[in-house]
């Protein structure tokens, strides 16, 4: 199987699971619906039958081996080896991940400075590291002194400084 | 690394200042709107928080949360540290939410009741030109055609649909099927669909209509109001008509915390919205978006509980709350 | 009406009313042209200030704000693919290709002027036409609005890339994802969290989806090479060039009057309108979305085209059409002003002061966008392993900053992953964010004009304007279906 057509087979089982599991189980039919009213999954509904209908298409167009490829050429002459490509997006998720965990723990400011951080060096630079630092640091504090400042925003502050 | 996080960490504590209540408040407070910019609890928040600010000696900043038909707002706040600075602008939506939509998980009381601010009247209204020169002929008209005569509102368990669905019920008419409900958001979108035509009627907030009122392209019909608006004189309040679940739904505006707030934030707060209650700003923005300055005079648990109560009761009655 | 106007151009022109216009257009644009800070917010912090002021200067600033801040989005747009705005969406589309050939300047100045020539059409219009097109506006119902937004839906056929059918699945996925939170009858969709009941907004859709793919790109495959040629170089518009998108930024100023004078549809839907209608009457229209400066003029003219015309419900019938324009009619309460028929006879002279000085606005608009492009075009000179984590951290605090909400931040991360394997899957991301943008209105339109007619779908055609879009749509469809099969007659004639 081609990678177009796995691309449109999958494209067609989320909405599949849309129509059979989540509108079913998430879009509730309230009581106080009026006479003449479209239901509320009506809208979902029909969205996902089409998304599923163009997703088998797309599979089936790759069965007969047309369709576009489901890989941008850019990327498909990229020869980093997989396992490494994998490893950095793995390490930039987990940053997200930790940034948002971490908000509620060292509070906004400092998280976002990790952040930045995490982010410059995993772009590999290595060059500018010291740009890099002052600019994960400095930049943070300025943002958070404007915001809380001139527009009076109040973030995060964290448990361990509150 | 370690003077980095040092660096960090001082910044941070700076930045995060101590909070104790004996000094409050000692920062900006944050006042959440649970509706968008532009409509009539925005700009009743903003006001509050112009004059208010004044007598805080700390500035209050309005924070827009709209969605969840307010209950965004208002449940991000009631699950707020109860410090004294996040409050909410609630309206009659966080007593009548959690009354009608059993999805609505946040509960009228799960706040500390501040202060009652304003009560903000609505108005029955149709468009100039209409047939209908009264409550009882908009009825009539009704009952003689029932689906066919349309209305806008923000939804069917919204405080502007639920004015229409208990005048229908008083009127002994069908409150959801008998006219029919379409739904608009926003003041500005509501009194654009009836200006064009597209619904027969609506019984919406004054702010939002009154423009329209005073221009002669709409006529009102009657007010959900405890009295008579200044403004209007000659319009009776549903009530006066002898509609009398009707005549108990009007709009308000009150200042809640987060559940447990300390006493004195809320003896601070006594003493500050004493202030607002005659403070000139104040009381000149509240009448320019039309509506009446309550600040202090109501016993705003007991007040909000009986509103709670009302609307399910009437919940119960139209059969919102499912099985 | 001339002794009027030359009172009005008395009392207008002050140093202080020139001063505070110059601030709000500049600070509109520096504003719009942050990622993650928009114009509403800008409209919204500058509300209290206009307590204090008088009427005219008041809305004049808040006028001020929106025009320098809806140009402002096309700045970062081009820049960092970040548009500023949702309305300077299509603007990134071939703003940001541009920027990556070495010809930023070049977009950003088109991306003024187009602007500018919208600013100045839809003034124009305000004044002289406020009336009949508040006429027309207020005939616009639920089955019109349905139609037309379908019609501007179409739009997503020009932006899908090279497959149609992953473009089409792309505007599912955003039509499907707009539905998530409160529903219009006021039950909750897809409410999985607490969070979700007010389900997802634009700006951390819109940046989330943009801008953050590039930050993970760069970090994946670590290799920015087309982003080193981003020098300012070729950044003059030629007369040719402009006199080639003349048509264009007619129809767009056009389009974005028209659209912009219908409560309800702002700038954001005028300038898809436009990009697409652009894109299929153009002859380079194969062009668009790889860098065809054509397609920011579109954009461009008409999402600024819109701006000024939103003021004409609101002037002439005292509605308002979007968030900004709802602020602005607090404004004027606030000053005791009712806008609407009325306020034409009563405050005449104010209208003329708000007139005046709107079209020195277009004026000043030109200045400080030059300005502004001027201190923003050194970005290009950072290199982007410094400057994308920089953009991601502009997003954060003012995603965050919108509504204090970290649920808002979690979706801009996550879309931002979302949109990294929709590039993995060649799946364009413009048709999700169009999508995403007008299937609300696409939905509610059809749901209401269904209660009204009590079920029976002939409501949408029951109308000339209805008929019209409808018959627009067939063509645009039939159009795009023979274009689609020419291009695969094409592919397999290649291949054998």
């Amino acid at each position: 199987m081609t990678s177009t057509t796995l691309r449109g087979l999958g494209i067609a089982l989320f909405f599949g699971i849309v129509i059979w599991v989540l509108i079913p189980g998430y879009v509730p039919k309230p009581a106080f619906l009026p006479g003449f009213a479209l239901p509320p999954d009506f809208w979902p509904r029909v969205i996902s039958i089409a998304g599923l209908v163009f997703g088998l298409i797309a599979a089936g167009l790759g069965l007969a081996g047309q369709g576009t490829p489901a890989l941008p050429a850019e990327v498909a002459e990229d020869d980093t080896p997989m396992g490494t490509l994998l490893a950095r997006l793995g390490l930039l998720v987990a940053a997200f991940v930790a940034f948002v965990l971490l908000v509620d723990v060292i509070g906004f400011l400092a998280a976002a400075i990790l952040l930045t951080g995490a982010g410059i060096l995993l772009t590999g630079e290595r060059r500018l590291l010291a740009w890099g630092a002052g600019l994960a640091l400095i930049l943070p504090v300025c943002l958070y002194l404007f915001f809380t400042e001139a527009l009076g925003t109040q973030f995060p502050p964290g448990l361990l400084f509150n | 690394m370690k003077k980095i996080l040092a660096s960090v960490a001082t910044t941070a504590v700076l930045a995060a200042g101590s909070v104790s209540a004996q000094d409050y408040p000692s920062e900006a407070i944050t006042l959440v709107i649970p509706y968008g910019p532009g409509g009539a609890s925005d700009l009743a928040g903003r006001a509050l928080a112009e004059s208010a600010g004044k007598f805080l000696d700390e500035p209050i900043t309005v924070v827009n949360k709209p969605g969840a038909g307010g209950m965004n707002g208002a449940r991000s706040v009631s699950q707020a540290d109860p410090d004294g600075y996040t409050l909410l602008l609630a309206r009659v939506g966080m007593a009548l939410a959690p009354a009608v939509n059993p999805q609505v998980q946040t509960g009228w009381d799960d706040y500390s009741f501040v202060g009652s601010l304003e009560a903000t009247p609505m108005i029955l209204a149709v468009r100039e030109g209409s047939e209908y020169g009264s409550v009882e002929e908009l009825m009539a008209a009704v009952k003689e055609n029932p689906g066919a005569m349309t209305y806008a509102a923000s939804g069917p368990t919204a405080i502007d649909g639920f004015t229409v669905q208990a005048l229908l019920s008083d009127a002994g008419l069908d409150p959801l099927a008998d006219a029919t409900i379409v739904p608009y958001k926003g003041g500005g979108a509501l009194a654009t669909a009836l200006l064009g035509g597209h619904v027969d009627f609506l019984a919406i907030a004054a702010g939002s209509l009154m423009p329209h009122i005073n221009s002669g392209d709409m006529k009102p019909l009657a007010v959900f109001s405890p009295e008579r608006m200044d403004d209007l004189p000659d319009v009776p309040t549903v009530a006066e008509l002898g509609y009398e679940t009707a005549g108990q739904i009007t709009g308000w505006s009150a200042l809640y915390g987060p559940e447990g707030l300390p006493e004195e934030v809320q003896a601070k707060w006594d003493e500050v919205l004493g202030q607002v209650a005659e403070d000139e700003t104040w009381l000149t923005l509240a009448e320019r978006r039309g509506s009446i300055s309550t600040v202090g005079e109501k016993d705003m648990p007991a007040y909000a509980e009986s509103q709670y109560e009302l609307f399910r009761g009437l919940a119960e009655e139209f059969g919102y709350l499912g099985n | 009406m001339l002794n009027e106007l030359m009172t009005a151009l008395q009392a207008v022109a002050t140093l202080q009313n020139f001063l505070i216009m110059a601030a709000g257009i500049w600070g509109g644009v520096i504003i719009g042209a942050i990622p993650g800070m928009t114009g509403t917010m800008a409209v919204t912090l500058a509300l209290p200030f206009t307590f204090y002021m008088d009427p005219v200067p008041s809305i004049l600033l808040l006028v001020a704000l929106y025009k320098g801040s809806t140009y402002g989005g096309s700045v970062s747009a081009i820049l960092i693919r970040t548009p500023g705005t949702a309305s300077a969406a299509c603007t990134a589309l071939d703003g940001y290709p541009l920027a990556q050939q070495g010809k930023a300047g070049k977009a950003l100045n088109m991306a003024l002027y187009s602007s500018v020539v919208g600013d100045f059409f839809s003034n124009i219009s305000l004044i002289f036409l406020a009336a009949p097109l508040a006429i027309l506006a207020l005939k616009v119902g639920p089955p019109e609005y349905f139609m037309l937004m379908v019609f501007a839906l179409t739009t997503v056929a020009g932006v899908s890339g090279n497959s149609l059918l992953m473009g089409l699945l792309s505007a599912c996925f955003g039509l499907l994802l707009a539905t998530a939170g409160e529903d219009m009858y006021g039950s909750f969709r897809f409410a999985f969290t607490g969070d979700m009941q007010a389900g997802l907004s634009v700006a951390p859709v819109l940046i989330g989806l943009f801008a953050l793919p590039e930050l993970i790109k760069l970090i994946v495959f670590r290799n920015p090479p087309k982003a080193r040629a981003m020098a300012l170089g070729d950044d003059r518009v030629s007369g040719k060039e402009f006199r080639g998108v003349a048509k264009t930024l007619f129809r767009g100023s056009f389009i974005g009057v028209i659209l912009g004078a219908i409560p309800g549809i702002g700038p954001s839907a005028a300038a898809f309108f436009s990009y697409g209608s652009a894109q299929r009457s153009s002859p380079r229209g194969q062009n668009f979305g790889k860098g065809e400066i054509e397609g920011v003029a579109a954009s461009e003219s008409a999402n600024n085209g819109a701006c000024g015309a939103t003021m004409i419900p609101l002037l002439a019938l005292g509605v308002p059409g979007d968030v900004i324009t709802g602020v602005m009619l607090g404004a004027f309460m606030i000053q005791g002003l009712t806008p609407g028929p009325l306020l034409f006879e009563t405050n005449i002279h104010e209208v003329y002061m708000l007139f005046i000085g709107m079209l020195l606005s277009s004026v000043l608009l030109l200045f400080a966008g030059k300005f502004t492009m001027r201190i923003f075009t050194t970005i290009a000179k950072i290199p982007p392993t410094l400057l994308s984590p920089v953009v991601l951290l502009l997003c954060l605090f003012g995603i965050y900053a919108i509504g204090n909400s970290m649920f808002d931040v979690v979706v801009l991360l996550a879309l931002g992953l979302v949109g990294f394997g929709m590039y993995l899957l060649d799946i364009p991301t413009a048709p999700f964010l169009i999508a995403f943008i007008l299937g609300p209105m696409i939905e509610e339109n059809l749901r209401r004009a269904l209660a009204t007619s009590r079920g029976d779908p002939m409501v949408l055609l029951s109308s000339p304007i209805t008929w019209i879009f409808a018959a627009l749509i067939l063509f645009v469809v039939a159009l795009t279906a023979r274009r689609e099969i020419g291009k695969a007659n094409q592919r397999k004639a290649e291949a054998q």
